[in-house]
Order: C-alpha cells, then structure tokens, then sequence
C-alpha cells in the first residue's frame, strides 16, 4: 500500500459503520483520492492507534477528541465535523406524575443516566446540572453501563433511559436531544407518561482528528473528499443519512470547553 | 412578509404536534416562516431541539397576552420536494430515474435512489394512442369459463380431434412466449411513462387468458396436446432474447401477432364447434389491440428516429439468419391445420384443406407487407421483410 493512501479510523458501533465507510471511500476515490479505514472495536484503542501513527486521522466521540486535544496539548489538527455536532444539548426528562417540576426537585429522586462513557447521556448532564447547583451526591442514579468503549454512539443507553421511565424505575432521566427528538418523532415516546424538564447549554460532538504533525497534503485531500459531499447527490445522501448529517462543516474548539471543563474537574478529584 | 401561523393547542411535540407541524412547514419554501402558538410549556425546550436535528430555523419565542406562546421558525432549505408546473399533465421529454415509482405529476423530494429505468425517453416510448388502446383493452376483458359456450364442444374423430390438439398446442405456446416477451420490457419503462406498462399489464392477462383456453379447448373434447417443435423454439428464443423495447415491439407485436390474426381467422373459418370459433374470434380482436400497440409504437418511434428503419429490417434480417435452417411451417402444424381445414382426414376434403392452407399462407405475406407499410415502409422494402419473416408465424 502506498504511503499516499489516507487511513482513517472509525469505531465499529454498529455493523453500518461498514457501509458509511465503504461509501465515503467510494466517494474519496470518484475524487481521485486513495482512502482506507480501519475499524476499531472502541474509542481508546483508535485514540492510541492515532497518536502512535498507525492511522492518519480519527474519526472521534466528543470524549476521544477531547482526550486527543489533552494528551496532545492543543497541537493536534481538527479537521472537521457534522453539522448535527454543533449546538448539541442533553435534556433531563422526567416521568409525568413523578412531582418533578423543577431540577431542584430532583433531590432524593431517581435520575436515570447512560453509560460512563457517554458525553451526552452522562458526562455533560451531569457536569451541568452541579454547575447549576445541584448537589449530585444527593441524586439516586441508575446508570445503563451498555456499550462501554463506544462512547454512547449506540444510543442504547438512552434507549434504556427512556424505558425506565416509561416504566416507574426512574423520576428523570438524561439524555441527549437527538435520541429525544428522534424517538418522539418516530412515535416512540408517550407524551402522557414522560416530559422534558430542562435543556443544558449547547455542546458541541463529534470530530476528525489528526496527530500533531500529520502530512498537510494528506490532510488537504481529506478536506477536499469530506467536504465535497452533498446531500442532494443520492450517491452521497444514503452515506450523510445513514451518518446522521445534512453537511460536513469545518472544526470549532469552544464547543467542547465544557466536556474540558468536566474532565479537568474529575482529574482533581481523582 | 406574510407568516403562516398553526395553532397547537397543548399538544407536546411527541404528542402529535408534529402532524400539524410538518405538513405546515412542507408548504413554505426554504426561508419560509411559520408561528406556531402553542400553550405546551415542553415545546419550548423541544421545538428548538427538533429544528437544530430537521435542519430548520428556530428563530425565537413571544409571549401572547393570552399567555400562549408564538414560536417562530423559518424552513430550512434540505428536503424540498418538487413537481412539475402542470401537476403533471405534459409527460417529460426523458424519465429522470431518481424519480423511481412517484406518479407523473407527485412532488418529488430530491436525493432518492436512481433506478434501473432503461425506457427513460418519451419519444421512444410512448405514442400518443396509448391511453385510447389501454381504455378499449380494460373495457373488452373476458373471462374464459364465462364467456365461451364450452357446452358446445363434442369429440371429434380421432384425425380432426388430433389435428386441434396440435393447433392449440401451437397457439398455447406461441402465447406463452408472448406473455413472456414484453414482461421482459415492462419493469424498464420509466413510470413518468406508466400507461405503456400499464397497457402492457392488460396485453399480459390477454395472453393468459389465451393461454387458459388453447388448451382447455384441446383437451375440452377428449383430446390432448400436440407436439412443440424445434422450429418454434427457435423462433420464440430468438423474441425472447431479444433486448430492444422497439425491435421486440415490431418482431412481437406487428410482425409475430400481425401473422397470428390471419391464423386465427383461419381456426375461426374451420372450427368444428361454436367454442373454438368464439375463442379463437375473442382471442383475434385481444391480439388485433396488440398489434395496433405495436404499430402506434414503431410509427411513432420511427417518427422521431429515422435511423430506426435500418435497425429494424437488421433485426428482422438477424433473426432470420438465426432460422436460417428451419425448411417452413413447423410440418405438425402445417398438417393440422391442413386437417382442421379439411374437416377430417378423407382425401377429397384433404385437398381441399392443403389449398386452404396455402392461401392461409398468402394472405399472411400479403397483410404483413400491408402492415409494414402502414409502420412506414416502402412496398420494397415490406416485401423483403416479409418474405424474411420466421417460418414459424410468430
């Protein structure tokens, strides 16, 4: 193999990783770009696989670019994201009837949150609801540890929120808006049983990343193929769709600050 | 700029609101913006979240003095679907094979599949006389066992009764290949073209029920089928192998059917009872539809494509090459209808069926070479064709 060809990491969350990622490649060749990928069986090992150089560039959950940008001091090269990355927010949603009406009121009560792993159904709610004042050591959490490695890209963990509060298990329960969203729009979510209580600020999610020092040229052809996609091109919507986007945009930091925020306070407290 | 507002009511976002939501926002262009009132206080952490994932604007919330809330969105620009100006009266110059199965005149949202649509250009597919054709062939169905006086159908001696079991056999079989032939072509005709399948669709039936009772009636009188020659395989391989809308439609419908008619005309002449006679007469008005289809077809198609001649006399010049070895008339059947002309097998009445059955194959050339020219054939060149027809009728 070429020294030319660009390898891209990517995590194995879903047997459809197989499929979006033969079809970018397909898309990267059509542009007169050579594209391989390599799937991994969880985050942490393509974090390390990226920083060891044994791949050009890491498509990254908010947690492994966050890690990445840590363990490289801010001199790795972010590449790019989806436009449903941006603005992300979790929602805590709580069981109509449960008497929660506020996050005050969430005191004593069961909060029903998604993997350790997972920024968006754990990290982050979590972080800003004791950045709101709420005591978390005063909550009853039932965390689904499912998928562990995956960094809550399987999105089972929020399913497993919303079942507990279907059924009486949990008072609230955190997840993010895109499963939220989705869930309700697919007729998924009884509107008499379960209800939004409140949103975080926005975050930002994913991102593609590279190792400080990575070849310019490469990582220019890697811009070129990504954001030469396009969503009305059937070729390139059935990728876009089956990866949860409309358009490929350029990197922004300020959106992760407060998962930097998050990690910086475990680390004290560890 | 006009807004337009959707009253909500309490509904939650999952709860139903979307059903009013976003069939109001599939109304506006992109930029497009729309109030929905609502006093649900989860829409307002909701609504903005829906957007962000759907790729619309969420532009804000206003209290009403009312306390119901007005949310404010402008639609996005992804997703918009759109169809023709005139709702699809005006059939498109070409099929566009993204469209897939929406009917002519449906909106289409963009950034659907391609389909495999091969028949994609109007002015090959479609003649004008297709919707007239597709009317006449729905209003003129029959049904088999309803319509034909099967009662009348008594064994017949031992020669006759054989002679019309090879016959049918015969038709039964060059009907199979006609049902198979265009049903090759009906799942590449561009759906903007949808009458052509359509009319396709009734062509198929008729020649199941033709089917159906050529060999109902060879077994009607005691009797059984006949014998399937090499040269009648030959013959139907080389229309079913055949990949051209156009060439199959003229092979098929205009030469191969064209002939049928003369032959069932003749069965009609002969037969022994008032079955046969209505079923071979009902089966020759189904196949006269056909092989107007075709020629519409081919006229048309040569109307706009005047290269289309040559093509079609080297396809009908190919064909008969492939034949080259096939001597005439597949002999059973040249025989049984000899017999079925005759009445029986005394000599008298046999000579009499042998000329019958040399002018059968007369009026043949003879209305096929009518038929090319009407398709827009010179006289030389209908008389070449026609004398390069299979032996095998169709």
């Amino acid at each position: 193999m070429s020294d030319l060809t660009l390898l891209i990491g990517a995590v194995a969350y879903d047997p459809k990783a197989v499929t979006i990622w033969e079809g970018i490649r397909e898309h990267f060749l059509d542009q007169g770009i050579a594209m391989d990928f390599v799937l991994f069986s969880n985050y942490e090992r393509q974090v390390e696989s990226l920083l060891q150089g044994h791949i050009d560039i890491a498509w990254n959950t908010p947690l492994a670019h966050a890690r990445v940008r840590r363990r490289t001091k801010n001199q790795s090269v972010s590449l790019g994201m989806r436009d449903s990355d941006r603005d992300f927010h979790a929602k805590i949603v709580v069981r109509r009837g449960a008497g929660v009406s506020s996050i005050q009121a969430l005191a004593g009560r069961t909060l029903a949150v998604g993997s350790r792993d997972s920024t968006q159904a754990r990290i982050l709610p979590l972080h800003f609801l004791a950045k709101a004042g709420i005591d978390l050591g005063k909550l009853k959490i039932l965390a689904f540890d499912t998928d562990v490695g995956k960094h809550g890209d399987t999105g089972t963990s929020e399913l497993e929120v919303l079942k507990a509060l279907h059924d009486g298990r949990a008072d609230a329960g955190a997840l993010g808006d895109l499963i939220w969203v989705t869930e309700q729009s697919a007729g998924r979510v009884d509107a008499a049983k379960v209800e939004v209580l409140w949103t975080t600020p926005p975050f930002d999610h994913c991102m593609f990343d590279a190792a400080p020092g990575a070849d310019k040229d490469k990582l220019e052809r890697f811009r070129k193929g990504l954001f030469s996609m396009k969503w009305e091109n059937p070729k390139h919507r059935r990728v876009l769709e089956l990866e949860g986007l409309k358009q490929w945009m350029p990197p922004r930091e300020e959106g992760y600050a407060s998962l930097h925020e998050a990690l910086d306070r475990d680390e004290a407290k560890k | 700029m006009s807004v337009v507002a959707v009253d909500g009511g309490d509904l939650p976002l999952g709860g139903g609101l979307l059903a009013l939501l976003r069939p109001a926002l599939a109304l506006l262009q992109p930029g497009g913006q729309l109030s929905l009132i609502s006093s649900a206080p989860s829409v307002a952490q909701d609504l903005p979240a829906w957007c962000r994932v759907e790729r619309h604007d969420y532009l804000g919330a206003d209290p009403l003095p009312d306390g119901r809330t007005s949310h404010r969105i402008a639609r996005g620009p992804l997703g918009v679907a759109r169809g023709p100006a005139d709702g699809g009266l005006a059939l498109p110059e070409r099929g566009d094979p993204s469209t897939g199965f929406a009917p002519r005149g449906a909106a289409v949202e963009p950034g659907g599949p391609v389909y495999p649509f091969t028949l994609v250009e109007r002015d090959h597919v479609i003649p004008p006389e297709v919707g007239s054709l597709y009317e006449q062939a729905v209003a003129s169905q029959w049904v088999a066992a309803r319509d034909i006086p099967w009662n009348t159908v008594k064994p017949l001696p031992p020669t006759l009764e054989r002679a019309l079991g090879q016959t049918m056999t015969f038709l039964a079989e060059n009907e199979l290949s006609a049902l198979y032939v265009p049903a090759n072509f009906l799942p590449r005709i561009h759906p903007a073209y949808a009458e052509v399948a359509m009319f396709l669709a009734t062509q198929l039936n008729d020649e199941s029920r033709h089917i159906e009772v050529f060999l109902r009636r060879a077994r009607a009188g005691g009797g059984s089928l006949g014998v399937s020659s090499v040269t009648t395989s030959q013959s139907l391989l080389s229309l079913l192998e055949l990949r051209d809308f156009t060439e199959a439609a003229f092979l098929l419908s205009v030469l191969g059917e064209g002939t049928f008619l003369d032959l069932l005309k003749f069965v009609e002449r002969f037969a022994p009872d008032e079955a046969t006679l209505q079923l071979a007469q009902k089966a020759r008005v189904d196949e006269t539809r056909h092989v107007h289809f075709g020629l519409a077809h081919v006229r048309h198609a040569l109307g706009h494509d005047p290269s289309l001649y040559g093509r079609l006399e080297a396809a009908v010049r190919k064909r008969a090459a492939t034949l080259a070895s096939a001597a005439g008339v597949p002999a059973p059947l040249a025989d049984a209808l000899t017999i079925l002309a005759a009445g029986g097998a005394d000599p008298g009445g046999v000579r009499k069926g042998h000329e019958a059955f040399r002018e059968l194959l007369e009026t043949m050339h003879g209305n096929r070479m009518r038929r090319l020219e009407h398709a827009g054939f010179s006289p030389e060149q209908a008389k070449t064709l026609s004398d390069l027809h299979t032996p095998n009728f169709m």
